[in-house]
């Protein structure tokens, strides 16, 4: 179980996470939506580690980043390193001995091309396998259908939903609502760094309808479209 | 086209402040750098004018990236492209075209301009997906991708090896060690994405240890053919040999401690300043190595939460 309690981040003066307190659960899955900019992604950095903030976050595991599967919503690639190269890195990193890549490329992916020449859904595809090979207990996916076509999206669905029958946790953000009210169990939705509703599955259908209306609203009147 | 010039302009005074360096002492710093530099090539080497070449070239070469040079022709038409972009290279090539011409080799600086702008009107694929095959693929990255970077110079270094054998000249099989030293060297220049740090299952001092270790394992191998080749040939001098070896494995250390040194940020010019009087007198290393280490240890113990 992963415990976040109080956690505030700033930036200089702008305080980008507010006294965020939340609790993730083995075998669950977790949705966090909100507008871009609204704090998700600093949310994950600060679960991960690659942020410094207050306040606290626990685990059950010694070191949580060890046993933490990080999918960016930007990856980052070398210009020279292929597929396979960078999924052997990664399995490096954690000490993963790794047999059979070939075998394990589940999005059929190019992996002896250079891992930059792919395109934005196959780099995606590209990181996740990568994580997914290192054998995590935690995963979080930051916008992990983004860029992604309609098959591969299917397949990360039914990989999430695999997860959770492994007990692992796994904390997603998407701004594709059926897709997460395919998978989680929980959905909490964030404004302006602050977790203003936590939402169980058989309350999904009104977060959508709350998210369209508050989101959407009378803003495309403003447009004034002929 | 002026206000990409403009642009290009602000960006570079961008990256001086970056790098710590003031504006008004960048400026007067980097042309007196380049004239001591040059000058110390020219003084030492009667190849310079090639190496001269080489660098001028090589240096240029990176306006030519195939993503940059994609997004110029998507926001300018094909016949502004081709004149900014033989203006932008003719730019870069200035101060070379400049010490050339201050040196009588007119000849040589109306070539390598001339090679210049044939190299805007060289169509660089963006996408080639073929990659060279490198003996590091299991242990990426700086290996991987240096070797793929800068595959060519070790022929060039084992040729120079091949040559020093034949004609006896050990000062020059050494310097083709040198030259794979150097080219390791700069795999570690630039800093990587801290989300790849951050993966590692290790303590700070464990991940620096492995760096160093992968480095200086892979240099051994890659430069192996030259020491042998001159062990056997020089045994009389294997003393110097020997330091010379040190000396690479020192300044490779240093180089992978100061990178993390600044880490997540690239390094700045403290670190810069160091390593260049470093070079200048190599003892100071005992001092310069168990700093850098020290101030590495800090940085990273930030992303893998030591």
């Amino acid at each position: 179980m992963i415990k976040i309690e109080k956690l505030s981040k700033s930036y200089g003066k702008k305080q980008v996470l507010k006294t965020i307190d939340l609790e993730f659960k083995k075998g669950k899955v977790y949705g966090v939506v909100g507008e871009n900019g609204a704090g998700k992604t600093t949310l994950f950095r600060c679960i991960s580690g690659l942020e410094t903030y207050s306040g606290n976050v626990s685990s059950g595991f010694k070191k949580l980043k060890n046993h933490l599967g990080l999918l960016l919503a930007e990856p980052f690639f070398f210009s020279k390193i292929t597929g396979k190269e960078y999924i052997q890195l990664l399995a490096n990193t954690r000490e993963i001995k790794l047999s059979k890549i070939e075998k394990k490329n589940i999005f059929d992916l190019p992996l002896n091309q250079y891992a930059s020449t792919y395109s934005t859904g196959m780099k995606k595809k590209l990181a996740l396998t990568a994580i997914l090979l290192q054998e995590n207990d935690v995963f979080i996916l930051d916008e992990p259908f983004n860029g992604v076509d309609i098959q591969s999206n299917l397949i990360i669905t039914e990989i999430i939903k695999r997860f959770k029958e492994l007990e692992k946790t796994v904390i997603i953000s998407s701004h594709i609502f059926s897709t997460l009210a395919d998978t989680c169990d929980e959905i909490y939705l964030i404004k302006n760094g602050a977790i203003i509703k936590k939402v169980k599955q058989v309350d999904f259908n009104n977060l959508e309808m709350e998210m369209k209306e508050f989101t959407v609203g009378n803003r495309i009147d403003r447009l004034g479209l002929k | 086209m002026k206000e990409y010039f403009r642009l290009q302009f602000k960006m570079l005074n961008r990256r001086m402040i970056d790098f710590g360096l003031p504006l008004l002492i960048g400026y007067s710093l980097i042309p007196f750098v380049f004239i001591l530099l040059s000058n110390y090539l020219f003084g030492n080497t009667e190849f310079a004018i090639y190496v001269y070449g080489l660098i001028a070239i090589s240096f240029v070469s990176k306006l030519s990236e195939p993503k940059r040079n994609d997004f110029l022709k998507s926001i300018f038409n094909k016949d502004k492209y081709k004149k900014l972009r033989i203006i932008e290279n003719l730019i870069y090539c200035l101060p070379f075209t400049l010490f050339l011409i201050y040196k009588n080799q007119f000849v040589f600086s109306t070539v390598l301009n001339l090679f210049v702008i044939i190299i805007t009107l060289l169509n660089f694929s963006a996408n080639i997906s073929i990659p060279i095959p490198t003996p590091f693929s299991k242990r990426p990255f700086e290996f991987t991708v240096g070797f793929r970077k800068t595959f060519y110079v070790f022929p060039i270094a084992y040729f120079l090896t091949y040559i020093s054998a034949s004609i006896g000249n050990f000062n020059l099989g050494v310097f083709s060690m040198l030259l794979i030293g150097i080219t390791c060297f700069s795999y570690y220049s630039k800093i990587e994405n801290e989300y790849l740090v951050w993966n590692y299952n290790l303590s700070s001092k464990e991940f620096l240890l492995e760096k160093m270790k992968t480095c200086l394992i892979n240099f051994s191998l890659l430069s192996l053919p030259i020491i042998i080749t001159l062990g056997i040939l020089f045994f009389n001098q294997i003393d110097i040999l020997i330091v010379f070896i040190l000396l690479c494995y020192a300044y490779l250390t240093t180089i992978i401690f100061a990178k993390y040194s600044s880490f997540p940020n690239e390094m700045n010019m403290s670190q810069g300043i160091l390593i260049t009087i470093s070079f200048m007198f190599p003892p100071i290393l005992l001092i310069f190595i168990p700093l850098f280490y020290s101030q590495s240890i800090k940085k990273i113990n930030t992303v893998l939460n030591d």
